[in-house]
């Protein structure tokens, strides 16, 4: 386990038009580390210049304190797990995973070991002689994976690794890479642009937006604190309320609420959906509303609600029948409206 | 890193300057001893000259018009549907380039010569005998034969094509109400323009400047014919660069016109996220047209190489349709004409030399092209695919007149002296252009990540190279190797013009002096090129299944 440092990286394919624009990133060892973005916000590029692939225009890429930036690709001890997998098809599975460790000098029986616990650890032990080509989408992924983890590598870079694979494999894929992860203290440094596998798998995470760091932190101080309108939205459905904002409240049409955060620069406050609740008449905080919308969703239902003139989401667990054009009363649970800038 | 990065530009340099010495020179040679004004206008002047470009010019059009309507009608059938016996096409689509035309020529006379098998039929059917090659008829016949040779380059362009249209282009024509026609001439045929480029630019540049066939059948109305005879007066009379320079001209000419008549703009756009074509199932007695006009077309195409085998088992075979008394004769008397076995060993130095020349050239191009991502690259994939749009006949010019005209190249190439090196540089120059779209197709299927992969587990630049990425273009690499090869093995416009003695003589060259000797010349000849023809069947069969359909991107330009 290494910790990895990325100062001040700059990118740019095109003159004047920078993928990543003078990007910090500090990553501690053993941590699982996502960046996750929209596609094109230079996270692929991110991972191809940590692991040697491209050529930062300017910065500094450091693994426990030593500048690598010069190193090429073969001296960095960073194994990556590539989106296509880049398995090398004229090779059979323990060939692959073999390739490395010969490399770095393993032979004979040791060797042999070492590929058959890769293997097991992904639970493919028994297709160590198939060719790449013989085998499922899913297998090739988990291939991939015990090649990249079988050299022992500083940091492992996993490009998008599952986004290839079917919702069910996907989710036992994600509680495979966290468990050896975690098991071996692996730094790993994941990009993706699925939210819900960076909520449910990182450490800690960072959201890239038009080349920088927008916000970086664990999951639940992303989601929960969302540094600006885009993270917020990214990361899940969120309600922006448009209104006026004095001393730390939001004054809308439907009613005044405090704003949590610093409210200093705000121009509107932000909520999400799960935290407005179907409450009494009576309820402190509690205003009025109309149902305009119904989505169930078995063991969850969506409403859009309409107070004064915004709309509103309103996720609820287990909820019961409501009818369209219905009068509600909703409030929002304490401290979770935010002012956002 | 930096250091890698230099040294790829080094590589990069002296391909350049490789390239510069023995392609750009040698052109630049030719250009500077034929522009001269005054024998340029003589050219023009001279009704005999005028007539052998007009001729000549008449040579490439109507080939490539008889190129164009085979190849087309092929293309589309192949494209179009399933019928029996479709995994062989691409196979049988090399058989015509089994030998060049000059040496078909002489089973085409065997064909269509007054005593010949179309002529006896005719007079067994109480018929008059026609003189095919007399008259026009030569004209017509180095047409047909030169068209049944080239035509698998045009049509193997035109299914690659084929191949990257995507269905669902003329799918959305026919769901906005296109009929089958209105699809074909407004969607598919437009998009075929690509095709149409690269397979007609260089049948019609070929066919412009082919020498050995009009030699073959004595039509010496063809500047190709005159530039080669004026070679002997070279040293009073340097007219022919002259001609060699209008030739390039007008070569450059029809290259340019037929691209500014076939652009497409967008045309790759159009095609991105290409499904490839998608074949309607023929069933019942409709499954074997498509067959019989695939078999029909090779036939004729491999008729006068059977005659020319035929000829060569013969003792007579003179107005009569099949031979008459079998003997192995020929192939004893051609091996034992004291310019056979030489030119045998001859050409596998020449050719095995030029192999290696235009193996390692060409694959270092594609991966500096498609791999190493380096400024200018470009300029090198362009020099190296020149040798396609050049004349053979300019190019060997070209190296002449170089050997002539700096004393380091007379002192490096004198053709007179050994023309080992001269010939194999000037056989892998014009090859070069096959090994790298070969090799640069391999490359373009391999994904990099492959390669990338390897870096990133810990492999150096060289072992990637031999670990990963030549194991995965293995059959490319061969399949470049092995054009390369056999196309310098029955080379004709170097080797006629740059092996001047005749214990240097390649196959070729041996091969015209056989024929042109009285009496059993031709069968001798005969005997000698069904021998060079089983070798190239071998070659271009195993290249035709080691790459299946992907064989048309070596032909593009």
């Amino acid at each position: 386990m290494a910790s990895v440092l990325l100062e001040n990286i700059c990118k740019s394919f095109v003159p004047g038009k920078p993928v990543l624009d003078h990007l910090f990133l500090d990553v501690k060892p053993g941590e699982l580390f996502f960046l996750l973005g929209p596609s094109g916000c230079g996270k692929s590029t991110l991972l191809r210049i940590l692991a040697g692939l491209e050529k930062q225009d300017s910065g500094t890429v450091k693994f426990d304190g030593v500048e690598i930036s010069s190193l090429p690709p073969e001296k960095r001890q960073a194994a990556m797990m590539f989106q296509n997998y880049a398995l090398w098809p004229h090779l059979t599975v323990f060939e692959n995973i073999a390739f490395g460790l010969r490399i770095r000098g393993k032979k004979g029986s040791v060797l042999k070991d070492e590929v058959m616990s890769a293997l097991e650890a992904v639970q493919l032990a028994d297709c160590a002689e198939r060719r790449i080509p013989s085998l499922s989408g899913g297998q090739q992924q988990r291939v991939a994976l015990a090649r990249a983890l079988a050299v022992r590598p500083a940091v492992l870079l996993l490009d998008e690794p599952l986004s290839n694979l079917d919702a069910r494999l996907r989710d036992t894929m994600r509680g495979e890479i966290v468990r050896i992860c975690r098991e071996r203290e692996q730094s790993a440094i994941y990009v993706t642009h699925d939210r819900q596998e960076a909520l449910s798998m990182a450490d800690r995470m960072a959201v890239l937006q038009a080349g920088k760091v927008s916000q970086c932190g664990t999951p639940r101080q992303l989601y929960e604190l969302p540094a600006n309108r885009f993270i917020g939205e990214f990361l899940g459905d969120i309600n922006f309320i448009d209104g006026k904002i004095t001393d730390g409240k939001l004054l809308t049409s439907f009613g005044n609420f405090p704003l949590a955060g610093n409210s200093g620069g705000a121009v509107s406050g932000a909520i999400r959906p799960e935290r407005i609740k179907f409450v009494s008449g009576d309820c402190n905080g509690a205003f009025e509303a109309e149902i305009i919308r119904e989505t169930f969703l078995g063991d969850s239902g969506e409403w859009i609600c309409r107070a004064g003139e915004t709309v509103l989401a309103v996720k609820e667990m287990a909820p019961p029948p409501r009818r369209i054009g219905e009068k509600v009363f909703l409030a929002f649970e304490p401290g979770s409206l935010l002012a956002m800038k | 890193m930096i250091f890698r990065k230099a040294v790829q530009y080094i590589f990069m340099l002296l391909l350049l300057a490789f390239l510069t010495v023995f392609l750009l020179l040698p052109l630049f040679t030719v250009v500077g001893e034929g522009c001269n004004w005054e024998l340029i206008a003589e050219v023009f002047r001279s009704p005999v000259y005028v007539e052998g470009l007009l001729n000549s010019f008449a040579v490439a059009l109507v080939t490539t018009g008889i190129v164009a309507v085979i190849s087309l009608a092929l293309a589309l059938l192949y494209d179009r549907y399933d019928f029996f016996g479709k995994e062989f096409c691409p196979v049988l689509m090399l058989l015509p380039m089994i030998l060049p035309p000059f040496v078909g020529a002489l089973g085409f006379q065997q064909l269509l010569g007054y005593y010949g098998v179309v002529n006896t039929i005719l007079t067994q059917c109480g018929l008059e005998r026609i003189d095919f090659l007399g008259g026009s008829g030569k004209f017509w016949s180095i047409c047909v034969i030169e068209a049944l040779h080239l035509y698998p380059i045009f049509y193997l362009n035109l299914i690659t094509a084929l191949g990257n249209i995507d269905p669902a282009l003329s799918d959305a024509a026919a769901n906005l109400g296109a009929s089958k026609l209105q699809r074909f001439f407004r969607i598919r045929l437009p998009l075929l323009k690509s095709g149409f480029l690269a397979g007609g630019s260089i049948v019609m540049v070929w066919s412009f400047t082919e020498l050995g066939t009009p030699l073959m059948f004595g039509y010496n109305r063809v500047t190709p014919v005159q530039v080669f005879n004026g070679l002997h007066e070279l040293d009073n009379n340097p007219l022919p660069y002259s001609l060699v320079l209008v030739m390039l001209a007008v070569s450059a000419l029809i290259y340019l016109v037929m691209r500014k008549l076939l652009s497409t703009p967008g045309g790759t756009a159009a095609v991105k996220g290409s499904m490839g074509s998608r074949a309607e199932k023929l069933t019942g007695w409709r499954r074997f047209l498509p067959t019989a006009a695939f078999a029909v077309t090779a036939l004729l195409s491999v008729l006068p190489h059977l005659a020319l085998t035929g000829a060569s088992f013969s003792l007579r075979w003179y107005d009569t349709v099949l031979p008459e008394v079998f003997t192995l004769e020929h192939f004893d008397d051609a091996l034992s004409n004291p310019l056979v076995l030489p030119s045998i060993v001859n050409s596998l130095r020449y050719s095995a030399l030029a192999m290696v020349i235009a193996v390692c050239c060409g694959t270092m191009t594609a991966l500096i092209s498609a791999r190493w991502h380096l400024r200018g690259a470009w300029v090198l994939d362009l020099l190296s695919m020149l040798p396609l749009a050049i004349p053979g006949l300019v190019i060997a010019f070209g190296f002449l007149g170089m050997t002539g005209e700096y004393a380091w190249a007379r002192a490096i190439f004198n053709p007179v002296e050994n023309p080992l090196w001269l010939l194999a540089i000037a056989y892998a120059v014009r090859r070069i252009p096959y090994v790298v779209r070969a090799v640069g197709a391999g490359l373009e299927q391999t994904p990099e990540e492959l390669e990338n992969a390897a870096r990133n587990f810990g492999a150096g630049p060289l072992k990637t190279l031999g670990v990963i990425t030549f194991p995965l273009i293995g059959a490319n690499l061969l399949v470049g190797a092995l054009f390369a090869f056999s196309f310098s093995m029955l080379e004709v416009s170097d080797s006629l013009i740059l092996a001047q003695k005749s214990v240097f003589f390649p196959i070729t060259k041996a091969l015209l002096e056989l024929s042109q000797i009285l009496g059993s010349g031709a069968a001798s000849a005969s005997a000698f090129g069904v021998w060079a023809m089983a070798f190239l069947a071998v070659t271009l069969i195993s290249a035709g299944i080691l790459l299946g359909r992907k064989i048309g991107a070596i032909f593009k330009f």
